[in-house]
């Protein structure tokens, strides 16, 4: 039934996917231009724009403080997420019903809410550590990733499959290495590189919480923009584009994760 | 891990198989929750708390039970005005992102694994490029010697067209395409539900493609429908980074209210009810869809109508 697919409708959508890719295209035309000013249509071609913004030390130290904080929330996420996502699968728990609605509820509370009421409990408390703070800030919206994927690779995984390995002789351990954790992996990475994702690209969480010695890329490339106007903008836009489509290229092929699931 | 032994669970197939609190199970449970109440219901509830019990007054912090920040809300034109716009925009967001998610989805669904694949793709994939770089791309098109003006000019289309940016038309657009894919994703899932003798049969009795797009697969879609434009309403309306890049001072939400009143004003209560607001408007929102899907479509999508 391929032709249940309307040309008119193809037409339709493909005039979409033009508007979709629009705004990711544009900043990479702009940023080979080779103009002390951002302009359309770029003139000439140069790539000094790209050298300009790669060796920029803010630049460099913004990317680098945000890939520490996404790989320490993510660590943290995992360690407290996985164990909790199996007991709610496998273990007679009380009040389940109430635990999974506190793990999932800092996705229905919005970002921005969450980050200043963070913010208030953490000037009250008189904390000034900040990377820890930006870390449990963090954590607190990736958890619910990590638990619903994880979750949902325990729900799937054959228990009866344990219970034979078991029944033949396993020790728990190797009940553990050789049959849940092959079950449950494609979860647990999942949930690893959502995690990540959501912490390195959260903007509404940090601005609360975040200063000028612990300042991830997301508020860096906002001020970049407030303050410059060379093409030097565009490069940078361009830098975190082309990172983007090699995790989306990372994660289809190589984790084998559909990235589709970002949006469920 | 497997601490009970479980062949009672195939003497009783079917039935559940009763154990006590398990005191593994609890543990594991425990890290997750302890710091879920902690770091994020503790600090929530003491948001709400602040709220009512605060108000500052001629730049003094006033102790006290009050309803006062929740009035101020309501009783200033300008708070008013941004409240209306929020509410504006998270709406017409929802319905642009509906109107263009249907053909989105409809190709997922119907289109063949080729089509499907990269329509997916596309959709899904600005997910990963972060928010900031998304808005500036809008920035690039929108400005008044930009992308989308240029492109007008040499076609000949228009001689000096208005700059978009920085009005509420260029936050519409950029919070359309920041959030369709939360649109698109719940609706290609309903819609891939959907049994296609159904629509073979409609097709089969004489229904054109378009009676049975808005007798079969429309009601039938309704409750992913609901799931995206929750989602989506939720979204648009907490939304900070998008606004602020696009729509700059002249058109701020909810959002950058609170932002303002904290960080330039200091006025934590204020903001603290702001914040408020902005939850329930959230939690009513999807507590209307889910019991819309609940109770109106049930029956439905149950084919019982």
């Amino acid at each position: 039934m391929n032709d249940s697919v309307h040309p008119v409708l193809k037409i339709v959508v493909a005039l979409i996917l033009l508007v979709i890719v629009a705004p990711l295209v544009v900043p990479i035309m702009m940023a080979v231009s080779d103009t002390p000013n951002i302009v359309f249509p770029p003139k000439g071609f140069t790539l000094r724009w790209f050298g300009k913004v790669l060796t920029n030390p803010e630049a460099q130290a913004s990317f680098g403080f945000s890939l520490q904080l996404a790989a320490v929330v993510t660590a943290a996420s995992l360690l407290v997420g996985v164990p909790a996502a199996a007991a709610l699968v496998r273990y007679r728990v009380p009040g389940r019903g109430a635990v999974l609605a506190l793990v999932l509820s800092p996705l229905v509370v919005p970002l921005i809410v969450t980050g200043v009421a963070l913010l208030q409990v953490f000037s009250m408390l008189g904390t000034h550590a900040t990377f820890v703070q930006l870390a449990v800030a963090h954590t607190v919206v990736c958890l619910p990733y990590v638990v619903r994927a994880v979750t949902a690779s325990f729900m799937l995984a054959d228990r009866s499959l344990e219970d034979a390995a078991s029944v033949l002789g396993a020790p728990p351990l190797q009940v553990m290495r050789r049959v849940v954790w092959p079950q449950v992996r494609p979860g647990v990475l999942a949930g690893a590189v959502f995690a990540f994702i959501v912490s390195f690209d959260d903007y509404p969480i940090s601005m609360w919480l975040a200063d000028g010695d612990h300042f991830p890329i997301p508020l860096y490339l906002h001020a970049l923009i407030e303050r410059s106007f060379d093409p030097s903008i565009a490069a940078i836009s361009s830098l975190m584009i082309f990172f983007a489509l090699m995790l989306v290229l990372v994660i289809e092929k190589v984790f084998g994760i559909s990235i589709a699931r970002l949006a469920t | 891990m497997a601490a009970t032994p479980s062949l009672a669970l195939y003497a009783a197939p079917g039935r559940r198989y009763r154990r006590p609190p398990s005191l593994p199970g609890v543990l594991m449970l425990a890290p997750a929750v302890v710091f879920l109440l902690a770091a994020f219901v503790w600090p929530v509830l003491n948001m709400v708390m602040l709220s009512v019990s605060q108000q500052v007054v001629d730049g003094a912090t006033v102790d006290g039970w009050t309803l006062a920040n929740y009035a101020r809300l309501f009783s200033s034109d300008l708070y008013l005005r941004i409240l209306l716009r929020t509410l504006r925009i998270a709406t017409l967001t929802s319905l642009a992102s509906v109107v263009l998610a249907y053909p989105l989805a409809l190709a997922i669904t119907r289109g063949g694994p080729g089509l499907a694949r990269i329509v997916t793709i596309t959709v899904v994939a600005p997910l990963l490029v972060n928010v900031v770089v998304r808005a500036y791309g809008w920035t690039a098109i929108l400005s008044r010697n930009g992308a989308l003006n240029q492109t007008l000019k040499m076609l000949g289309l228009a001689d000096n067209p208005p700059q978009l940016l920085y009005t509420e038309w260029a936050v519409l657009i950029a919070c359309v395409h920041v959030y369709l894919p939360f649109m698109v994703m719940p609706l290609a899932t309903a819609i891939g539900r959907i049994d296609r003798s159904v629509e073979e049969a409609a097709r089969i009795a004489g229904a054109s493609r378009w009676n049975v797009f808005l007798r079969v697969v429309f009601p039938l879609s309704l409750p992913g429908l609901s799931v995206g434009i929750s989602l989506v309403f939720s979204l648009s309306a907490a939304a900070y980074v998008t606004p602020q890049i696009l729509g700059g001072n002249f058109s701020p939400l909810l959002g950058t209210l609170i932002e303002q009143q904290i960080v330039s004003l200091s006025d934590w209560p204020f903001g603290a009810a702001i914040a408020c607001l902005l939850i329930a408007m959230v939690l009513a929102i999807n507590l209307f869809f889910l019991k819309l899907v609940n109770r109106r479509l049930a029956h439905w999508t149950t084919g019982t109508r």
